[in-house]
């Protein structure tokens, strides 16, 4: 299961996956991260640094452009729900799961994380909220506990994770829009009573697109709009608090999980036949446990490779704190996991959703001219089409843990560490990165199941 | 044969439908006393492990269908296909033929084909009386496990396809076989009728080696094949089926027995992919042929047109698309038994669905037409189950050549249950 049940357990790209020398390209893949780690071993202090440099390019636009795009999300979300309640009952057809799963968890997530913040424009709320203010002329009443920081974000993701994984129809347009609509709602009035400060810490998808805004080419410095290598902004940020560090923490583990919960090895671990999925009712309790199980191992494995480090640099941070300042360098790795992990899944659905655009009421239309158009899946029968996708899928992994491992040497020389002891304190985090990364490409060469 | 035939000109010519189709819409249902839709739920796994099957299941019942719209309908009146996804998943399975009789009041519910997700549905469509239609080719309608309102007139089962194998195999390729199979249900059910067969033909089963379900390389099982073994029968399926073959091309390096697998193991796969050489000259059941013969028939090549599929089984659109050509024309055909047996029992409403069930197991004998391009079929009322014709091709240079055709005869076995006898 790939997206949230839009999932293509296509047996013949399994099949030229298993065909292909993956041993090789995971041992390739793991040594260019170690290359890299011992490449900052010999650059002068400040190489990784310069890497992030940034170049400011225009004035950033103006907050009331943004409230008039948010609008426009708004009432596009109100015909999406309205076409999960009334349209076509195929996931596959109805517009609603497919933006949602296709366009946004896939398609605007990965656009954020490559490219900034674009959910500043998108986002279905800040527009309502601000016309609600206009309107009532009325101040949010109340004030955001501080103290609650971003933990009901992670809670709100946790459920989101969940209905992800474990839910038995989360592409089922009733039943998504029934949840999208709610959830909608409930966040819009958090809204309204906290004022803006919901937005930025209780609302799960706020939280996890400015989290991955961060990794985004395209960001804020010096008051202007300003282009660099992803990751630069994660040097120019302060470190998360908490809270949100542990979100980032979480990204990434419910990634994995979403990846491993689909290999022969988990389905042996459950005792599965993977030749005969019994289908997702039967895997509820089992992948809530994995989802949580998953989580907690990363952060306890994480903990303990940045633990070791401070032991080893003796830097006096606390462990709390050293948390804090590393957990944005993961995000790279969620992000790279998440395009590979999704990539044939893009190719397959982001035909249903061009097509579903082309109609987007079900009423015969062709807007997009796709008349007569059919859903192919043959770049997946061909071994070279095969091999083309599963390296590009490998070259998202790869590439997100050497920006991991240069933002984290970036990160603890600024710290005020000797490049040295930085990169000495750094070992146990790169052997740890290297492990994901050869982690993430055995994810992606195993054999799945559904 | 003319391989360019268009879509629109085949379908008009030999449907009779010219004169229909080019009626204005408001004509075509004139006759009908109503023009409400006859709604028929589409149990499709357009997600989970059935989805690659699910696809092009999906784009054959939409071929079925406009044919049977253009021609006037069901009754005078237009069909509307209402597609649920099942999730390839008994559960869900079960949740959506419920929804089919509650909520979006269909008249019948069609389409499933995966053999859990038909057994975990089947008692729900049974309670609320909603004949379903299934496409699952499992030997479940069969053998007395479901019930009345459950039936599989569009698609023969394994059982009935494995036992036409047999006389080829002992006549043509030898007589000591040995099986290679996954070690669960699917495989079981291929070892359970295959070995009689085989031996009532005046063969022998050598060994029966049994693959783990989870296991992706085979060379350590290939020394257990007997050394004297003339016919290797192979129906591995899963992503690690092109491995196998790999793998056992090595092992023999072409001087192997002869090989006769089943289509279900490379559905949807290039038989001319690289890697799958070794599969030349070997045998294949199909249950209809991918690659176009010389000899097919004008339904055929119609059929063909209107799902949009090439010579060689392909999308229209995309000759790397392979379709699950094998079992896809099942949902065509199911539609089209649905249509006549609407017609035959003047369906009019949800009260007539026990005259529909009637009509249905009233059929026996059907030609092979435009409604039933893969044979001649006959039905068995009693048992809920079809019958028809199994092809046999070999692989000649990366083409599936039709070397056999089994008799109906040849794939019947006895009744093993009476679903008339059970209160509608």
């Amino acid at each position: 299961m790939s997206c949230a049940g839009l999932a293509h357990a296509h047996a013949a790209e399994q099949g030229f996956v298993l065909l292909l020398p993956t041993d090789i390209y995971i041992a390739a893949g793991g040594a260019t991260v170690a290359l890299t780690v011992l490449l900052l071993l010999v650059l002068p202090p400040g190489a990784a640094h310069r890497l992030f440099a940034v170049l400011p390019l225009l004035a950033p636009a103006t907050v009331r452009a943004r409230h008039l795009t948010s609008l426009v999300m708004t009432l596009i979300l109100v015909l999406l729900i309205w076409q999960g309640l009334y349209g076509s009952r195929d996931p596959l057809r109805n517009a609603l799961p497919l933006m949602v799963w296709t366009g946004w968890w896939i398609g605007l997530v990965t656009l954020q994380g490559l490219l900034g913040n674009l959910w500043r424009w998108l986002n279905p709320w800040t527009g309502a909220g601000a016309m609600l203010h206009r309107v009532t002329g009325q101040a949010a009443p109340l004030r955001y506990p501080r103290r609650l920081g971003h933990w009901p974000a992670l809670a709100g993701f946790a459920a989101f994770a969940g209905f992800l994984l474990a839910d038995i129809a989360p592409t089922d347009p009733a039943r998504l829009a029934v949840a999208v609509g709610l959830y909608w709602y409930a966040m819009l009035l958090g809204l309204v009573l906290f004022g803006p400060a919901w937005m930025v810490r209780a609302e799960a998808i706020t939280v996890l697109m400015r989290a991955y805004g961060r990794m985004g080419a395209l960001g804020r410095a010096k008051g202007r709009l300003a282009l660099g290598l992803p990751g630069w902004q994660v040097l120019t940020r302060r470190a998360p608090p908490l809270s949100l560090a542990v979100f980032m923490v979480v990204l990434l583990g419910t990634g994995s999980f979403d990846g491993l919960n689909e290999t022969f090895w988990w389905m042996g671990v459950l005792g599965l036949n993977p030749l005969e999925f019994p289908g997702r009712s039967a895997v509820v309790g089992a992948n809530l446990s994995g989802l949580v199980l998953a989580n907690l191992g990363l952060l306890a494995v994480f903990a303990l490779a940045l633990w070791l480090g401070e032991r080893l640099a003796r830097t006096g941070r606390g462990l709390a704190q050293a948390l804090c300042l590393f957990a944005p360098t993961l995000l790279p790795i969620a992000l790279g996991y998440h395009i590979a992990h999704y990539l044939t899944a893009a190719l397959v659905e982001g035909q249903y959703l061009a097509l579903a655009l082309d109609d987007p009421l079900g009423r015969g239309w062709h807007i997009l001219g796709l008349e007569d158009a059919y859903v192919t899946t043959g770049f997946f029968n061909t071994p070279d089409t095969v091999r083309r996708i599963w390296l590009a899928q490998a070259g998202a992994v790869v590439a997100g843990h050497v920006i991991a491992i240069l933002l984290a040497h970036a990160l603890a020389v600024r710290d005020g560490t000797d490049a040295r002891r930085a990169v000495l304190g750094q070992a146990p985090l790169a052997i740890f990165m290297v492990g994901y990364t050869i982690f993430g490409l055995w994810l992606l060469a195993s054999p799945r199941g559904i | 044969m003319n391989m360019k035939t268009t879509r629109r000109g085949a379908l008009t010519t030999l449907a009779g439908a010219a004169s229909a189709a080019s009626l204005p819409l408001w004509a075509r249902y004139a006759q009908a006393q109503t023009s409400e839709p006859i709604r028929i739920g589409f149990q499709q796994h357009s997600t989970g492990i059935g989805a690659a099957y699910g696809r092009w299941y999906g784009r054959t019942t939409q071929a079925a269908v406009k044919l049977i719209n253009d021609e006037g309908g069901i009754n005078g009146r237009p069909v509307e296909i209402i597609a649920e996804d099942d999730g390839t998943d008994p559960k869900r399975g079960a949740e959506v033929v419920e929804k089919f009789a509650n909520q979006h009041g269909c008249d019948v519910g069609f389409g499933t084909l995966f053999s859990h997700v038909v057994v975990g549905s089947a008692p729900r469509a049974g309670e609320l009386k909603l004949p379903y239609f299934v496409v699952s080719e499992g030997t479940h309608v069969s053998s007395g496990m479901l019930n009345r309102y459950t039936l599989q007139p569009g698609i023969t089962d394994v059982r009935s396809q494995v036992i036409a194998m047999a006389p080829f195999i002992t006549e043509n390729l030898g007589k000591k076989v040995t099986m290679i199979f996954p070690d669960y249900g699917f495989g079981y059910d291929h070892r359970d009728a295959l070995g009689p067969a085989i031996e009532a033909q005046g063969g022998k089963v050598l060994a029966k080696i049994a693959i783990p379900p989870s296991e992706t390389s085979f060379t350590k099982y290939f020394p257990k094949i007997p050394r004297d073994t003339e016919v290797l029968y192979h129906v591995m399926v899963g992503p690690a089926v092109l491995t196998f073959v790999k793998e056992l091309g090595e092992f023999f390096g072409g001087r192997g027995p002869q090989l006769f697998g089943f289509i279900d193991s490379l559905e949807a796969v290039a038989i001319d992919s690289s890697g799958l050489d070794f599969l030349e000259g070997s045998h294949f059941w199909e249950g209809m042929c991918r690659h176009q013969q010389p000899d097919e028939s004008p339904y055929e090549t119609a059929y063909r047109a209107a799902v949009g599929v090439d010579a060689r089984g392909a999308s229209l659109s995309d000759p790397a698309d392979v379709s699950t050509y094998g079992h896809m024309f099942g949902c065509w055909e199911t539609l089209h038994i649905i249509k006549a047996g609407m017609e035959a029992a003047g369906y009019r409403g949800h009260a007539d669905r026990p005259a529909l069930i009637e009509a249905v197991e009233a059929m026996t004998d059907m030609p092979e037409s435009l409604a039933h391009p893969q044979g001649t079929k006959r039905f068995n009322g009693k048992t809920h189950q079809v019958f028809g014709h199994q092809f046999i091709t070999r692989v000649q240079n990366g083409t599936l050549k039709r070397v056999h055709t089994t008799a109906i005869d040849e794939s019947v076995y006895p009744d093993m249950v009476d679903y008339t006898t059970q209160p509608l």
